[in-house]
């Protein structure tokens, strides 16, 4: 027998490995139409472990004081072997996160995954990609350049439109009257810290109702059958004669993982600047502020947003009940019926509104 | 070729692709971790002659690790490494003795480096150096 085998013998006595197994590989049976998007959580996992890793090592030499960081930063980019490497994968990556969790969630808008009894699996996603972005907006900050400084200056002062609390929300947020190194240590702390343990929490929380409730059908394709949810009782979702997890499913979210790495790294070694205005490159100065400082692309349409009303406080409202009807849509939209075409209504409003969105987004940029 | 032997030679190009890819992937990382050769100091160390008088010790960093200069009692001078043959301890320059010890484990050099007692098993490290122009330097 080979020691392999022994390990595993022993630890089947002990809790049952092989039952465990089956249970969550070959025997977690998906539906048979699943599709390529249902790879998108994978990928979104990997990233994450990547900017986990990446970031880990790039603490060892990032300096977290103002007076040092732009510095360190710099130290990493040009002195440490491979400095450059891990940093523009920590910072390309934290894009690419974004750009596939627009992804994965807008695979599951026109699958109509978020309907009934998944509404929890949505309001889970729907925190990550806020926490996602909090991450993004905190690292931001980190390396100390004009563009960090003033973007962050921007970012803060837009919950200073919000009535009564606002002044006050702002100068928490900051740790002082102005971005400042109170806000630095604030900022280092949530992105270190707070957030990618909240990120692994609630990523587990995903994981868990996806196990529980089972992967939904994809509405179109094969039909395999038709599973009616009652709301009387918990029902799991199984898929009989679908095809297993391990190997079947595991080889698509590798396969997809490796298209990813493609297109992700030829960004990092071919364009790593692409994610990068030239105000990123000049050390923060508080008191000059560059000229048509923007934010990164996924704000671009809260920025441009709130450029088009006069009233800050109606641009901001604008933004928070958009969010809010996103976050509430499995709760709004009721209906039985997930094939896309089939919902003429729906998709002319979310098509409707990632165009504009998009719409908001182009115009920023070039505004 | 048969089924068998081609999955195998499948199998084993797959397992090379993979090694190589995790290679890749970990050179980088380990790099960085790396600490720098020299980060932090000179290769070469000047110190004016005149901070040595006869019969005293002066420490400094070299290449990264400690250092030490003495002047003995009969005008030579002599460059060691501070860092204790035994476990590495930094040894101190007895004036009145004009030898080495070693705090952590009472190890005990010659001026000449060589062990006197203790349980450093080999005489300390010695240093080239130059002297011109009233500079002593070393490395
Ligand atoms: S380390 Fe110097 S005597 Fe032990």
């Amino acid at each position: 027998m080979s020691m392999l085998d022994r390990v595993i013998d022993w630890l089947d006595v002990r809790i049952g490995v092989r039952e465990l197994a089956k249970e969550w590989g070959s025997g977690y049976l998906l539906p048979r139409n699943i599709n390529f998007w249902y790879s998108m959580g994978s990928i979104l996992l990997f990233i994450f472990l990547l900017q986990v890793v990446t970031g880990i090592l790039l603490l060892i030499h990032y300096v977290p004081d103002s007076e040092k960081a732009f510095a360190s930063v710099a130290v990493i980019m040009n002195d440490v072997p491979y400095g450059w490497l891990i940093r523009m994968i920590h910072a390309v990556g934290s894009n690419m996160m974004v750009a596939i969790a627009l992804l994965h969630m807008f695979s599951v808008l026109f699958m109509g995954s978020y309907k009934a009894p998944r509404e929890i699996n949505w309001l889970s996603g729907f925190l990550l990609l806020n926490l996602i972005l909090a991450l993004c907006l905190t690292g931001y900050l980190l390396p100390w350049s004009q563009l960090s400084f003033w973007a962050t200056t921007v970012a803060t002062n837009s919950a200073g439109a919000i009535p009564y609390v606002g002044p006050t929300l702002v100068e928490f947020l900051r740790g002082g009257k102005l971005v400042g190194p109170p806000t630095l240590g604030r900022f280092f702390a949530l992105h270190v810290a707070l957030l990618p343990a909240l990120v692994v929490v609630l990523v587990g929380i995903h994981f868990f109702f996806l196990e529980r409730i089972g992967i939904s059908t994809p509405p179109f394709g094969h039909q395999g059958k038709k599973t009616p949810w009652r709301g009387d009782a918990f029902r799991y979702d199984a898929h009989p004669g679908g095809i297993p997890f391990i190997p079947n499913y595991l080889l698509q979210d590798l396969t997809s993982i490796a298209i990813y790495l493609a297109v992700f790294l030829s960004v990092v070694f071919f364009d790593p600047y692409l994610f990068f205005p030239k105000e990123a490159f000049v050390p923060a100065n508080p008191y000059l502020t560059p000229a048509h400082i923007k934010p990164e692309w996924y704000f671009l349409p809260n920025y441009q947003m709130l450029k088009i009303f006069s009233n800050e406080f109606v641009g901001i409202a604008a933004q928070g009940i958009a969010m809010t009807l996103l976050a509430l849509l499995p709760f709004l939209d009721r209906g039985k019926e997930r094939h896309p075409l089939k919902r003429p209504l729906f998709l002319a409003c979310s098509i409707g509104g990632i165009l504009l969105w998009l719409g908001l987004m182009i115009w920023g940029h070039f505004s | 070729m048969d089924n068998e032997g081609r999955r195998r030679f499948l199998g084993i190009c797959l397992g090379a692709l993979a090694t190589a890819g995790a290679a890749a992937a970990a050179w980088p990382v380990l790099r960085f971790l790396s600490p720098r050769a020299g980060a932090g100091s000179a290769a070469k160390v000047t110190i004016p002659e005149k901070e040595l008088p006869e019969g005293e010790a002066k420490f400094f960093e070299f290449a990264g690790a400690s250092a030490v200069l003495i002047r003995k009692r009969d005008g030579e001078v002599a460059a060691y490494s501070a860092v204790c043959t035994h476990l590495g301890c930094i040894v101190q320059w007895q004036k009145d003795r004009q030898e080495f010890l070693c705090p952590c484990h009472a190890g005990r050099f010659s001026s000449a480096g060589e062990v006197l007692g203790g349980p450093p098993p080999k005489p300390l490290v010695r240093l080239p150096f130059t002297v011109a122009g009233g500079n002593i330097t070393v490395g």
